[in-house]
Parts: C-alpha cells; structure tokens; sequence
C-alpha cells in the first residue's frame, strides 16, 4: 500500500481567537517568566549569603525603576498564574467548563489578579514609604 | 463537550501513557502547596525587600521562616521543571535538541534549589 501521509489536526490558525485560548498562553508565559525570575531569588540570596557588600549591590541594582517595572509585572505573573491555577483546580473538577462558564471564570480571574497586584504594591511599598 | 464522564473514560487517552497521570498529579499537589506558600512569599518579601543584611539574617534564622522556605523552594522546582518540560515537549520538535532541553532543565531546576538551600543554610548556621 502506497504511503500517505496522516493527515494533520488543525492547530491554533483554525480557531477563531478566544479569551480563554489567550489566557492559556499567558499561564504558560507567565509560568516561563518566573522560571527565569527565580534568578532574581538566587542571586538576592545567594548574596545575603556572602556578605554585606553583595547584598548591597543587589539592592542597588533592584532598586533601579527599570527592575521595580520587572517586579511589578513578576507580581501580577505570581497572582496571575496562582488565580490560573485555583481555575484548573476547577475545570478539573468538572465545573464551569461551558462556553459561558469558562468565558466568565478567565475575567473574573484577570479582575483578582490586576487588583491583586494593584493592591499588594498600593498596600506593602507605594503607601509604606 | 468534555464533561466529567470523558474526562474520566480511560479509553478517550489524554496524554502520554507512560508519565502523564504522575505529572498530572505531582504538577496539581505542588501547585495547591504553591499557594499556600504564596502568601508566606508575599509576607516575606513584604518584610525583606531592600533590606539589608543584618535585618535579612534576623529575620531568616527563625526556624519556621527556614523550613518554610526551604520547603517553598523545593516544591517550586518541582513544580517548574515539570512545567518548562510541558513546554519543551509541546515545542521542541528535534528529539535531540528535546532531550537536551529537558535535561538542562532538571539542572536549572536543581541548580537553582541547590543555590538557594545553600544560601539559607549558612544564613542559619553562619549568620
């Protein structure tokens, strides 16, 4: 029997673009920035482990607004991807799954986590200076 | 529709045979843990971000802020190794460059634990 290829599934082009399809990407986006953001962890305490002079420097260069704008967003990928979580927890347990459910369920879960983020830089740095 | 009976059916095949169903568990056990540990994360950060050196020692040295963290720690590279190699599974088509792949994530992953345990430890014990 002559050999033909298998036919492909249909990947994202098909589809027409959906909230939850977008939101999808952004647990993995923001899963993947904080995979990398561990780094900022390692190296803050990796130098209160060594000493002053290191933690100084950390704090220095943390400090700059361009790396505050980078901890901003960290936040709201921490909450973001927490609230994406606590939202599988409840696909998988066989609620909210349709089209109105779910649709509803990913804006409630953009509302918490920019109020979330808002909120915690409001209440633990803006306010506490 | 994928309702809770497909879900269920162990004939519909989601995912890999081998594999899956432990991610699968091990990804949603460290995430629920993942959030309790972000409040504890938040408090932390909250409490010792610009700090300096003698107010971090302090502040880590107490036991349960140390096994918190180290706990906290370990569960998060559990659960981002598992997560980056969904990714790289899903996108790296090469199998060389696949196996390559997933094989420096177990060592991201177990470098940065491996940085970070360190580091507390001698913060506790050395100061």
């Amino acid at each position: 029997m002559a050999a033909r290829s298998r036919p492909l599934s249909p990947h994202l082009q098909i589809y027409k673009f959906t909230l939850t399809m977008a939101n999808s990407i952004i647990q993995r986006g923001t899963g993947m920035a904080m995979y990398f953001g561990t780094l900022l962890i390692v190296l803050w305490l990796g130098a209160a482990a060594l000493g002053d002079g290191p933690v100084g420097v950390v704090n220095a260069v943390y400090g700059f607004w361009l790396v505050q704008v980078v901890f901003f967003l960290a936040t709201w990928a921490l909450f973001h991807h927490m609230l994406g979580g606590i939202r599988h927890f409840i696909w998988d347990s066989g609620n909210l799954l349709d089209p109105v459910g779910r649709e509803t369920i990913t804006r409630i879960q953009f509302v918490l986590s920019i109020v979330l983020t808002v909120g915690a830089w409001v209440l633990f740095v803006w306010l506490k200076k | 529709m994928i309702d809770r009976a497909k879900i269920a059916d162990p004939t519909t095949h989601y995912g890999s045979a081998r594999a899956a169903t432990r991610h699968f568990m091990t990804q949603r056990i460290t995430g629920a843990l993942n959030v309790l540990f972000t409040i504890f994360f938040v408090w932390f950060m909250v409490r010792l971000a610009g700090a300096d050196r003698a107010e971090m020692v302090s502040v880590v040295r107490h036991p349960l802020v140390a096994i918190v963290l180290v706990l906290l720690i370990l569960n998060v590279c559990i659960h981002m190794r598992i997560g980056m190699n969904e990714v790289i599974e899903d996108y790296i088509d090469d199998e060389k460059t696949n196996h390559l792949a997933q094989t420096a994530n177990l060592w991201f992953a177990i470098l940065v634990a491996a940085i970070t345990v360190i580091s507390v430890v001698k913060i506790v014990f050395w100061g």
